[in-house]
């Protein structure tokens, strides 16, 4: 999967274990901005997500030896990443922190033909996002934002493509609902 | 009586873990086990065909003991308790509905007995292990949690707990090794084992995506106008 | 308000067209898909700072002694083992290996040898690498015996790991559960403490190792 000239995923992660430390700022590069998106929308924060980034890098590299597949580090990564989206909702849900305090994610771009409406939708949108369940939420981000199919998702997530139609359609209700002004 | 053996064993198709043949079978019987026994044990196994169940762990447990150097008697006491455990096995999976369990599921019903499991128990989890469980692997996956020390009754939870959140048979395997992990921590097994019954609801752990992972494609729009 | 219909639901999921909706769903359709239509795909920036973050922890991680043994855990060298292993009893245990080792230490130690076995890396498609370990300093050969391989004592050896007293080898084992034992000195019979064991119905115990396609799974 490298770039002309460029070391593998594979070739870097044999480079860090055997001791090369200073090459995981390659694997670092690489990989740190792919699931900012995903983490942003599971946490609903962009700095909460940053933060959950930085700990899964970090994270990864002391679990280097783990990882089985040296040339599927991203996608390990991605795992690696997902539970600790989990585990920081899990925690806010201990907490109670109220889910109408996430904070700005995104800076509204400027629209000059004036789709204000547009705008609104959206963000309600990511803020209904919050108050679905973190498995509704996620499997509405990894379809639509992200762009996988079911089988994908259920190959990442380890739950059948029913089950994840279930939750998928259950979460489209919730939605129409948290969004019925925006919508009409 | 060499020709007898092995036409007995052919009879009773083993092959053995590792995809060995009659031959290799009745070359490693002969090698740990002495005549007196191996004609025992084949009585004993003959028997347990004949009743429909697995002769493979009968003479896996021979060959074992041969290889500890226990002596014959106490090699064929111990085939015997356990042609006597499969038989029970049998009877407990059947029970719980499955007419004609394949020999993995009464193997793995032994399994769960010897670690004390009851026979209900052992049917309760046949019961809830359909598609695409295993029954078998939860069955063996039971067995050694109660074998780490887990109570069976929690043991049992356990695993019913992880089925129903839709969890795969190899998320089932690796559950004695996060109660050992838990143990590690300083948690008593029963203490582990609530641990993960509560986090079964959570998500799963997931598998390493063989997929290009997510960003690195175009958003499949499927409803451009 | 309603759910949505199990029709526009399909077309929510990209199984259904617009035009595919029978007229009564038309409109429900249409509000539906600027339900779609207000999902966010922009990518979001990071802070370029992240990089410098990451790697100062990296190298904080790197520089601990506790990571410096479990990488000697992944590449056997000549180490002192008795150094090494008193940080082990406080790394967080997202290594297995070390969680087995803790529980090790976490008891005393009447029997002089102590095991663990530990996956390492996928084998072919149906079996995986299995590390097995075993402390046995006064032993002069240790093999591990198993389902696996019919209990032969002689079938898979393991190998000194320098001159620390420990014992190792790496084996493609299938899928499963499986049972073991390590044997000492080709007469001695000795149980992994550091696995779940059974009773083999001759008197002793067999240790079990669960074996996952992942390889994330240890005993």
């Amino acid at each position: 999967m490298g770039l002309e000239g460029e070391a593998t995923d594979a070739e870097v992660v044999r480079a860090v274990l055997a001791g090369d430390v200073e090459r995981y700022a390659v694997l670092v590069r690489r990989y740190r901005e792919r699931y900012a998106r995903y983490a942003s929308r599971m946490l609903g924060s962009r700095d909460v997500a940053e933060d959950a980034v930085q700990d899964a890098l970090v994270r990864a590299f002391d679990r280097l030896a783990d990882c089985r597949e040296p040339d599927k580090f991203a996608g390990w990564l991605f795992l690696i990443l997902r539970n600790r989206c989990y585990a920081e909702q899990r925690r806010r849900q201990r907490e109670g922190r109220p889910l109408d305090e996430a904070d700005e994610m995104f800076a509204a771009p400027d629209r000059p033909d004036g789709a204000y409406e547009q705008v609104e939708r959206t963000h309600a949108l990511e803020r209904a996002l919050q108050h679905l369940t973190a498995e509704q939420r996620e499997v509405f981000v990894l379809k639509h934002t992200e762009g996988l199919a079911y089988e994908e998702i259920a190959g990442v997530t380890g739950a059948t493509v029913a089950s994840l139609k279930m939750r998928m359609h259950r979460a489209y209700d919730r939605l129409r609902e948290l969004m019925k002004e925006h919508l009409e | 009586m060499r020709t007898i053996g092995i036409a007995i064993t052919l009879v009773l198709g083993t092959t053995l873990a590792g995809g060995l043949g009659a031959q290799d079978v009745q070359a490693l019987l002969d090698r740990r086990v002495s005549p007196e026994v191996q004609r025992a044990v084949r009585d004993i196994a003959a028997d347990a065909a004949a009743h429909g169940l697995p002769v493979d762990p009968l003479v896996q447990k021979a060959i074992e003991g041969g290889a500890k150097g226990v002596p014959g008697d106490r090699v064929i006491a111990a085939v015997r308790a356990l042609a006597g455990r499969l038989a029970e096995a049998k009877e407990a999976v059947s029970e719980a509905g499955v007419a004609a369990p394949s020999g993995d599921v009464v193997e793995g019903g032994a399994d769960a007995l010897n670690a004390g499991l009851s026979r209900s128990q052992v049917g309760e989890l046949v019961r809830v292990s359909q598609p695409p469980q295993d029954p078998g692997l939860t069955l063996r996956v039971a067995a050694t949690l109660a074998a780490l020390g887990v109570p069976a009754a929690q043991a049992l939870q356990l695993v019913q707990g992880m089925i129903s959140a839709g969890r795969s048979p190899s998320d089932l395997l690796g559950l004695p090794g996060q109660v050992q992990a838990g143990v590690a921590r300083g948690a008593t097994p029963a203490q582990a084992a609530a641990g993960l019954a509560r986090a079964a609801g959570g998500p799963p752990p997931g598998r390493a995506p063989d997929w290009v992972p997510p960003g690195q494609r175009k958003p499949h729009n499927p409803h451009k106008p | 308000m309603m759910g949505y219909h199990p029709l526009v639901k399909r077309l929510l999921d990209g199984e259904l067209s617009l035009a595919e909706l029978p007229p009564e769903l038309r409109a429900e359709g249409e509000e539906a898909l600027r339900l779609l239509g207000a999902v966010d795909r922009a990518p979001v920036a990071l802070s370029p700072l992240l990089d410098e973050r990451v790697m100062a922890a990296v190298r904080r991680h790197a520089a601990s002694p506790a990571h410096r043994a479990w990488q000697w855990l992944n590449t056997p060298r000549e180490v002192e083992l008795r150094l090494r292993l008193r940080p082990w009893t406080v790394w967080a245990g997202a290594l297995a290996a070390a969680a087995g080792l803790a529980l090790l230490l976490g008891r005393p130690a009447p029997a002089p040898e102590r095991g663990l076995a530990t996956q390492v890396r996928i084998g072919s498609r149906d079996s995986v690498f299995v590390r097995f370990v075993l402390y046995a300093p006064g032993a002069r050969r240790v093999a591990v015996a198993g389902t696996f391989n019919q209990w032969d004592r002689s079938a898979a050896p393991l190998v000194p790991a320098g001159t620390s007293g420990v014992w190792t080898t790496t084996l493609a084992l299938p899928v499963g559960q499986h049972q073991y034992a390590f044997v000492v000195d080709g007469a001695r019979w000795v149980v992994d403490p550091a696995a779940p064991a059974v009773d083999d119905g001759f008197g002793r115990r067999n240790s079990i190792v669960a074996v996952t396609a992942q390889g994330a799974h240890t005993l």
